[in-house]
């Protein structure tokens, strides 16, 4: 303790505040304390990884990773786990693509950042924004989908085979999210596209799970995956001065 | 100079938002004003480096934003105000100023008293932990006055920035702009007369996309005398500019 004044009798006397103390500045150091947030353990380590606090805050606010939905994602995913154990048909394959792409639909744009003119006109790239919080989002529900797959009992060729379209899949609801700068219009496209790869495996080989097994479709999910990459590049690109 | 603008021209499709505006601004406090279609958000949306230019030059703070290097460096020493500046109603004031603050690239161990300066600055001291979806539409513009000058900006652009203020406040405001316009350049499009007249140095009025008149409000003000229409010297002047720019 310094100061030297007797603290044992209750309030000190310590006179009148010097003229030169400038209180606005002092309440503006106590406000900035006060009103600090401090930011989650998620926060602090994505902002170490990502080595700029402003990304690692746009990441944790994206809506796709907000706990709601995360739960709603471990909820569809579960029933999944449970018909498939009901029924014998990898339900959880068949449910993850579009469960993950509508995450990623949902993970940035103008449809759901109300402030997005002025999120673009920011240091942080909106471009950076996107890309991490897809990202992410494809990996949580790919980490969750395998979970939920393994959980399943499913054989290892279905566990792990619905990884590739689901990145076609993904793919193309960001495209279709980006361009259409809707995220709904994202969901829909993905969910859409995934319905009907299913159904296309099934009417070529007689099951719902062609589109899932079969290695044939390996490359063009690869290659309609990078397609849709480039359109979200392009959809996204900055376009030059002409200065 | 921090802003140098050259010809510059942006269409949407057959229509010229701006048509070959050629402006350049260093440290003040610079109304442009115009009637509605005039070019002006536009104009403000370029400079916030937004929207591009389909030609001409555009140098901020010294650089070309047509580089991604120049242009984050120009994003880090900018306030950026728009016309429809949209909410995240679960966000409270200090959340929403902080989140641009960080996105703006600002040292994070100067974040929290950026945030608390710019919040005590607007007067939303008192409101600070409240959430964005109780406020009024004035203090929400507020809101995003503070997150504009969170990084105290070399070029502050504004957009209508006094829109849903109370008179007590605009006054207040102009008295920010003026602070502001010592030591940057500030950019305000308004079609409040009253603002420019208070708080401007200079004055820039569009039309059509063109710069029609460039120079300080008195010399508005006197353009009007024995002409235009309005209530004060500075609308005649405004009335009086558009009328000769259109005959």
């Amino acid at each position: 303790m310094t100061g030297g004044g007797d603290l044992t009798g209750g309030y000190q006397d310590t006179g009148p505040a010097p003229g030169d103390v400038d209180l606005d500045r002092v309440w503006l150091g106590v406000a900035a304390q006060v009103w600090r947030r401090q930011p989650g353990p998620a926060e602090r380590a994505a902002a170490r990884l990502l080595r700029s606090p402003g990304l690692a805050r746009a990441l944790v606010t994206t809506p796709s990773l907000l706990l709601g939905w995360v739960i709603a994602t471990v909820v569809i995913l579960l029933a999944g786990v449970g018909f498939t154990l009901g029924t014998g048909t990898p339900w959880v394959a068949l449910l993850a693509p579009a469960v993950a792409a509508a995450g990623i639909a949902y993970a940035y744009g103008p449809g759901i950042d109300p402030a997005w003119e002025l999120s673009q006109s920011m240091a942080v790239s909106d471009r950076m924004v996107l890309l991490i919080r897809a990202l992410v989002v494809f990996g949580l529900n790919a980490a969750l989908g395998l979970a939920a797959s393994a959980a399943s009992g499913a054989a290892a060729a279905v566990t792990f085979g619905w990884l590739v379209p689901m990145t076609a899949v993904c793919a193309l609801a960001l495209a279709a999210a980006t361009v259409t700068r809707s995220p709904n219009v994202g969901v829909a496209a993905g969910s859409a596209g995934w319905v009907i790869a299913v159904l296309a495996g099934q009417a070529a080989e007689g099951r719902f799970t062609a589109a899932i097994t079969d290695s044939f479709f390996v490359l063009p999910y690869l290659a309609f995956a990078a397609c849709c990459g480039a359109v979200v590049l392009f959809a996204t690109r900055i376009p030059r001065g002409t200065s | 100079m921090n802003v140098e603008l050259t010809e510059l021209t942006r269409k949407f499709g057959h229509t010229r938002a701006v048509a070959g505006v050629t402006l350049e601004a260093g440290p003040g406090v610079f109304g442009l004003l115009g009637p509605n279609g005039a070019g002006k958000t536009s104009l403000l949306r370029m400079m916030a480096t937004v929207l591009p230019p389909t030609s001409g030059t555009l140098r901020l703070l010294g650089r070309d934003p047509g580089g991604y290097g120049p242009r984050r460096e120009i994003r880090r020493r900018l306030g950026y105000l728009p016309q429809n500046l949209g909410y995240y109603p679960g966000f409270t004031v200090v959340d929403f100023v902080e989140y641009f603050a960080l996105l703006k690239d600002m040292p994070p161990g100067q974040v929290p008293r950026a945030v608390a300066t710019a919040i005590e600055q607007v007067g939303l001291g008192d409101k600070a932990r409240v959430k964005l979806r109780t406020l009024s539409g004035g203090m929400l513009r507020r809101v995003g006055i503070a997150q504009a000058i969170v990084n105290e900006p070399e070029l502050l652009l504004l957009d209508e920035p006094t829109a849903g203020l109370d008179p007590e406040q605009r006054v207040a405001f102009r008295a920010l702009l003026r602070e502001f316009g010592e030591r940057a350049t500030v950019i305000v499009s308004t079609h409040l007369a009253g603002d420019v007249a208070a708080a401007c140095s200079e004055v820039t009025l569009m039309d059509a996309g063109r710069i029609v008149f460039h120079g300080t409000p008195a010399e508005l003000i006197a353009r009007g005398e024995g002409h235009g229409v309005g209530d004060a010297p500075l609308e005649r002047g405004y009335s009086a500019v558009l009328a000769a720019a259109r005959s």
